[in-house]
């Protein structure tokens, strides 16, 4: 009896100890973790609106971001981001959240569309879970180079705008490579970004004021 | 036996008479995972070196007043502190590196050569002793993952840490980037070393993904 008490006072000890260093740690480092982040969503953001970031600190990242772009929400209260020419006041083009089940876990990306909702100006699969080498080539850039200019359109049930096909079976316009060794991935993607352009296609309005 | 050569034994056993995944076949499940290309490899590495020695570090130095019946939860809560810190540290500084590994990091925990060093040397061993053998196992869990990649990145993506090393018109073998193909290159090895290098004492096999 005496034994198993020691043995529970030292696991508590012993958490206790240990949960408090890796809080610390946390506590510490909690800002810059946020703060990074915060910069790479901006960096993303900027990057599918073909804003160029290219050899830019963060803090000139952060000014290009609060010059050029506004970040509204939606009736749904899903932020979207609109974004802005050299003028500050013609519209360029929008950039929306979208996501999905990957293979392993939630996909999360970001899509850029032109002003007039017709094309995709890039994309940026900027939060996933899925195998380094494989399906995590998601993120290269031949593969989201594939969506730009892929032209919008509502589409009737069953059909799609875009088809992942295997590599070197494309026919039309609508088929991009999938990634070879990650069809589960490609699939994915393929199911998810389909069905959420075609909603924001379907609600979305930029004359609204937000 | 004086220090000098106790450390040494530390090294060779680990390294290599008894390498943890050539010998014991452990660690088999992030061999698998993350051999298909150099870089990665590199960094779970560093991140198991790091892990383990500073593990293998604790319970040693807890040794004397870990109660033996509940060693193991002490030992899992140890490692896991360990890696959440180390988490926590890259995601705060080197937020590329971080983005790179993904899930990996988090991963180390279920790295059984971890708790393996823990129960088998840390626990009856001092803490330099055990500090230098987190080490030196780790490196030798290192090489033979490097060995491994070193191989798998060039047949199946062409590259080697990033940069084109195939020839023009090579043909990625497809079942290099994939754990199947870590699985044939991890069998040929074994089978090599052993029968090329055997032991004579009787081997112990445990096995562990």
């Amino acid at each position: 009896m005496k034994n198993s008490l020691v043995s529970i006072a030292y696991m508590f000890l012993i958490t206790f100890l240990f949960t408090s260093l890796v809080s610390a740690v946390k506590f510490f480092n909690e800002e810059k973790i946020l703060n990074n982040e915060k910069t790479k969503l901006q960096k993303v953001v900027l990057h599918v609106l073909d804003i160029s970031i290219i050899n830019k600190a963060d803090e000139e990242i952060l000014q290009l971001f609060e010059s050029r772009i506004r970040v509204k929400k939606n009736l749904n209260d899903v932020k979207y981001y609109v974004a802005y020419e050299n003028d500050v006041e013609t519209i360029s083009g929008y950039a929306f959240t979208v996501g999905g089940s990957g293979f392993w876990g939630p996909i999360e990306a970001i899509v850029a569309v032109d002003d007039k909702l017709s094309k995709i100006k890039g994309i940026s699969f900027y939060k996933h879970t899925e195998t380094p080498g494989l399906g995590a080539r998601i993120t290269e850039k031949w593969f989201t180079k594939q969506f730009e200019g892929l032209s919008l359109h509502p589409v009737s049930a069953g059909e799609k705008m875009f088809y992942l096909k295997p590599l070197g079976s494309k026919t039309d316009e609508k088929d991009l490579d999938a990634i070879t060794g990650a069809t589960g991935t490609s699939r994915a993607v393929e199911n998810f970004l389909n069905s959420e352009l075609d909603i924001i296609l379907k609600n979305f309005d930029p004359l609204r004021k937000g | 036996m004086n220090k000098k050569t106790s450390s040494r034994d530390i090294f060779i056993s680990g390294l290599w008479e008894d390498n943890p995944v050539l010998r014991h076949v452990l660690g088999i499940c992030s061999t698998l995972a993350v051999t298909n290309l150099v870089a990665n490899t590199l960094v779970m590495d560093a991140g198991l070196i790091f892990t383990l020695s500073m593990s293998c570090l604790t319970v040693s130095i807890l040794r004397s007043y870990t109660p033996l019946r509940i060693r193991m939860m002490v030992q899992t809560l140890i490692i896991a502190s360990y890696v959440i810190i180390v988490d926590i540290l890259i995601k705060a500084h080197l937020p590329d590196i971080s983005d790179a590994l993904g899930p990996y990091v988090g991963l180390i925990i279920t790295n059984c050569i971890i708790m393996g060093r823990c129960e088998a040397f840390a626990r009856n061993n001092p803490p330099w002793a055990s500090f230098l053998d987190g080490i030196a196992v780790a490196l030798g869990y290192s090489f033979v993952l490097l060995a491994i990649a070193l191989v798998r990145e060039p047949l199946g993506f062409g590259t080697l840490m990033g940069y084109q090393v195939m020839p023009e018109g090579f043909k990625p073998w497809n079942i290099m980037m994939m754990a199947p193909g870590a699985f044939f290159m991890l069998g040929l090895l074994i089978w090599f070393i052993r029968a090329r290098f055997p032991r004579t004492e009787g081997e112990q096999i445990n096995g562990c993904t």
